[in-house]
């Protein structure tokens, strides 16, 4: 099978810094694909390259057979790549359903429906998701006043929105209330088996991306450390080395089921 | 203030605003039957033209977030394509257009100029795209005042005159309804949503598929054209222009001004701040003559400190501070994306 992402040797540079240093990375459709590394190592940097809001300095990226390496990020986002914001980016003045439904596939908004309100369809696929997310009576808020959980949640419904194929997650779950994290996971599970969505997710919780994921890629200052399955990774030795460090080799027992992941 | 703000947002506080509206637009109406007289309806016709023009500017600069210092470059050049077609001589016989093409030509221009100017400086992020516009519209006087040929130079120009004050004063109040109108439908569509989206967050807006280069500039553009037709239709009623009346920073002022003691980012709010700046500018020119710009700046100081979000923002949250709009351009000046500004 095709690839539906393929980036090889991805550059970037920021100044002297090489934030991102010749990575290559792979995600079929349907897959779903961890990306970790201690903080630093480049994820936001190489989500930021693959999803066309920075410029690369060297390497290529594809996506569906398409060479996006130099498209704009509205352009990539409607070819079906979607993605959520580390530092996260809601509309904070409109509502959260109007968050949601600004956030549906702009390539099928032609330029009559851009002179109208969202349609039925919209609304309804929008009020759905946010009922799932537990966001339903938050809907004619404005965002701006949802907690940073709330908010976390409301950027994925927003990927979910645009029929993506792959969906780029950053740090989705940071701060997202423990009990809802568990929801995530079966919800993200329930997109990807029943949609065929492509998930490639940047994580601090390990767990989250073990049980999710069956491949998994190390950054380490900018280059790819490791990739392998979830248990494969949890053993390299350059791997825990890298990501948890010394403390990591003293405490290397119980560093998956909880891992923070907290970098040098 | 919550029970106050939901009251007003449903029920009698909705049927209480619509009466007051109503009320408002009937008496304006018949306010020329009722025997006002010519200066009168000249002042009304000018504070409708401050309204329209606060109307436009809040449409880059409360709702898209682009905050122009230099929007009455528009006002200036409509009157000034305006005033050359309406006085154009050939061998001193006057060749000059009637007023309904000269003025629609010259809201055409601004439009299309607006459209041309804003590509590139749109791609200015937070202060900087203030600025650049500040810049435009000195530069653009300067140049009407230096094109003697065309413009009439410093001299200006002298239209002929035609002065149905109560003429005038219903096709702009016709008018103002209508661009009412016409925003509060915008806002409610999908261009209007993604407008406040690249306020709020331009590189995210564009993550999500949105275009915001076209719809920004496009938003620039029809704000360029509307407030060229209010430009256009002044200098006819003035019959007479000249670099420094047409091109007047004080409209930008006021339009900024009227738009912040309205509500940012609202619909009626520019409405409702620009009559009430006309209403406060007569009470404190009629008592404190000499004072009065010192008053009216202390004031609007007093308004952004104690009613952050405007009159009409304190009831109608999809507005939004001044204080949140500055951070929000810093936020935007930040960001560190380098496409957030490409073509
Ligand atoms: N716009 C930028 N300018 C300069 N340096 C940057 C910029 N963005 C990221 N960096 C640097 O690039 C490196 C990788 O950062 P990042 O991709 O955010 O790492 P991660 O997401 O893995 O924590 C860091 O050293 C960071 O300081
Ligand atoms: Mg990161």
């Amino acid at each position: 099978m095709t690839a539906l992402l393929e980036a090889a040797g991805v550059v970037k540079r920021f100044g002297g810094l090489t934030a991102v240093d010749g990575v290559d990375i792979e995600v079929a459709p349907g897959e779903m694909v961890g990306l970790i590394g201690p903080n630093g190592s480049g994820k936001t940097t190489l989500f930021d390259c693959l999803s066309g809001i920075q410029s690369i300095d060297g390497g290529s990226v594809s996506f569906d057979g398409v060479d996006i390496t130099r498209r704009r990020p509205h352009q990539v986002a409607r070819l079906g790549m979607a993605r959520t914001f580390q530092l996260i980016r809601v509309y904070r003045d409109l509502t959260v359903a109007e968050n949601m439904e600004l956030s549906t596939q702009w390539a099928e908004v032609g330029l009559r429906d851009l002179f109208r309100p969202a349609g039925a369809a919209t609304r309804r696929k929008a009020g759905d998701l946010l009922e799932f997310l537990m966001l339903g009576p938050m809907r004619d808020e404005p965002a701006g006043t949802l907690s940073g959980g709330q908010r976390r949640l409301l950027e994925i419904g927003m990927a979910l929105m645009s029929d993506p194929r792959l969906v780029l997650l950053d740090e989705a779950t940071a701060g997202v209330n423990p009990s809802l994290v568990e929801d995530i996971k079966d919800r993200l599970r329930a997109v990807n088996s029943e949609q065929g969505v492509a998930f490639l997710l940047v994580e601090h919780n390990v767990q989250f991306v073990a049980d999710l994921c069956e491949r998994v890629v190390v950054l380490d200052a900018g280059s790819k450390l490791a990739e392998g399955t979830p248990s494969q990774i949890m053993d390299d030795p350059a791997v825990i080395e890298a990501y948890f460090g010394a403390a990591g080799r003293a405490h290397q027992t119980n560093a998956g089921a909880n891992g923070t992941g907290a970098g040098p | 203030m919550n029970a106050l703000k939901q009251a007003l947002a449903s029920g009698p506080g909705q049927v209480a605003i619509r009466a007051v509206v109503a009320v408002a637009l009937v008496w304006l109406v018949v306010l020329p039957l009722l025997g006002a007289s010519d200066s009168t309806l000249f002042t009304m016709t000018l504070m409708l033209t401050s309204v329209a023009v606060a109307i436009n500017w809040n449409l880059t600069g409360g709702f898209t977030g682009y905050v122009d210092f230099g929007h009455a470059v528009w006002f200036g050049l409509g009157a000034y394509v305006t005033a050359i077609l309406m006085s154009l001589q050939a061998n001193s016989l006057s060749i000059g257009w009637p007023p309904v093409p000269a003025i629609v030509v010259g809201a055409v221009v601004a439009g299309v100029l607006a459209g041309l100017i804003g590509r590139v400086t749109m791609r200015l992020k937070g202060p900087y795209f203030s600025i650049a516009m500040l810049g435009t519209f000195v530069a653009v006087r300067e140049i009407v005042r230096t094109w003697g040929g065309l413009t009439g130079g410093g001299v200006g120009l002298t239209l002929p005159p035609y002065l149905n004050r109560q003429l005038f004063y219903y096709v702009e109040l016709a008018l103002v309804v209508g661009l009412v109108v016409l925003v509060w439908w915008l806002r409610r569509t999908r261009f209007g949503a993604a407008l406040v989206a690249i306020r709020e967050d331009e590189l995210g807006a564009q993550m999500r598929g949105i275009s915001t280069t076209r719809l920004k500039v496009a938003v620039f553009s029809l704000a360029g054209a509307s407030t060229g037709l209010f430009g256009g239709l002044w200098a006819y009623q003035n019959t007479f222009v000249d670099p420094d009346i047409a091109f007047t920073e004080v409209r930008t002022i006021d339009a900024i001004m009227g738009t912040l003691l309205g509500g940012l980012g609202t619909v009626a709010g520019p409405v409702v701040g620009s009559v009430g700046l006309y209403w406060l500018r007569e009470v404190l020119w009629a008592n404190l003559l000499d004072y009065h710009l010192v008053a009216q700046g202390v004031l609007l100081i007093l308004i952004v400190l104690l009613m952050p979000r405007g009159i009409v923002g304190t009831f109608d949250r999809r507005g939004v501070s001044a204080r949140h709009l500055w951070r929000l351009r810093r936020r935007h000046a930040d960001d560190r994306s380098e496409e957030v500004t490409a073509p």
